[in-house]
């Protein structure tokens, strides 16, 4: 899917996580970040969530574009029912595959 | 790991009463009062090890989804060893952003782990420097960093490696397994199976809603909205939209949240 190595990609990632992981066992300014920035820092991971489902799940599969928006409403309501994550997740592709069907 | 946690995304083992009720009776036990040795940090982890599997499954069933071979996706865990970072790398990765853009994107994803590991390193004993220093700061995650915080005194670095290392093969063996449930799938079920990464996401997703509320749509909402609209619209490159919608939702959350106690 690209020119560079997929492995490059996955040890740029490793040392982007490692860095910021080491950082603070070497340096110690992080505990003294002004609140707000703390506060936006500890959003990020929430905040990722939309972008990471929006809009992929609707443009993957065109022309059928509601086959993967059921496919996560399943996941998303087992999830919130239940709880877990790989029961969702094969919920979601039987729904999805379902369908597709149609 | 906490995803995107505080992990503020949580496959979090420990997020439901009965998980705090378990470490909390491990924490007054009598044996928390003695030294926290190598097998105290196996057996307060084993837990944690327990709730990544099946996340780790997931990730190994999107690797072969999106075509990677079973060493890049054990290559994956083994260096990175972060749920929410290796979800949005795989997803950029598929989608043919970047490698600048996917380097961003884990990063501010990860930065947690920072202020995780500025709490961490403060609380270990002391003499614990080189090879062993960084090995600790390897295994820095949402769940054991919110172990490791529940005891009052020093931590040891037997505790630290054991508590680690547990998570840590619960991380990789799942990868390794859910690829390899990948491979028998149906061919018919290969197409459908694209969803896969869409219904992790979306799952994390209800349990990060379950846990804390309505702010968490309210954010999560914003970003996607950026984020199409930056894609479909603007034709922006995927790595960077997803960068941009995920800082301007963060900002925005930060600028409506009062209190960081809503959130934790």
């Amino acid at each position: 899917m690209h020119d560079i190595p997929t492995f490059v990609y996955i040890l740029s990632t490793a040392l982007a996580t490692f860095a910021v992981r080491v950082l603070p066992y070497y340096a110690t300014f992080l505990n003294r970040l002004p609140k707000f920035i703390a506060k936006c820092l500890r959003l990020l991971p929430i905040a990722a969530l939309g972008p990471l489902i929006f809009p992929g799940v609707i443009t993957d599969f065109l022309p059928q574009w509601y086959a993967g928006l059921a496919g996560i409403c399943a996941s998303f309501l087992c999830a919130y029912l239940k709880g877990g994550m790989i029961f969702p997740i094969l919920l979601s592709v039987l729904v999805t595959y379902l369908a597709l069907l149609f | 790991m906490h995803l995107l946690n505080g992990k503020s995304v949580s496959y979090s083992p420990l997020a439901g009463k009965k998980a705090k009720e378990y470490y909390l009776k491990i924490m007054n036990s009598k044996q928390t009062k003695q030294s926290l040795t190598f097998l105290r940090g196996v057996q307060e982890g084993f837990p944690i090890c327990v709730g990544y599997f099946p996340t780790a499954m997931a990730f190994g069933l999107v690797c072969r989804d999106v075509n990677l071979k079973i060493w890049e996706a054990l290559l994956f865990s083994v260096t990175n060893f972060a749920g929410s970072g290796q979800f949005l790398a795989i997803n950029l990765l598929a989608s043919g952003s970047l490698l600048f853009e996917i380097f961003v994107g884990v990063l501010l994803v990860n930065l947690r782990y920072a202020f995780m590991g500025a709490a961490l390193s403060s609380k270990l004993e002391s003499g614990i420097h080189g090879i062993k220093r960084l090995m600790l700061a390897h295994g820095t995650t949402d769940e054991v960093f919110s172990v490791a915080v529940l005891h009052n005194g020093l931590l040891s670095y037997a505790y630290m490696m054991g508590l680690e290392l547990v998570s840590y093969l619960g991380w990789v063996s799942g990868t390794v397994m859910g690829f390899l449930v990948g491979m028998i799938l149906p061919n018919e079920l290969q197409l459908a199976v694209g969803v896969t990464l869409y219904a992790m996401f979306s799952s994390l997703f209800a349990q990060e809603l379950r846990q804390k509320g309505i702010l968490v749509l309210f954010i999560a909402s914003i970003s996607a909205l950026l984020n199409s609209f930056l894609v479909v619209v603007v034709s922006m490159g995927t790595g960077w939209a997803f960068v941009v919608s995920m800082l301007t939702a963060s900002i925005f959350g930060a600028l409506i949240t009062p209190e960081m106690e809503e959130l934790s």
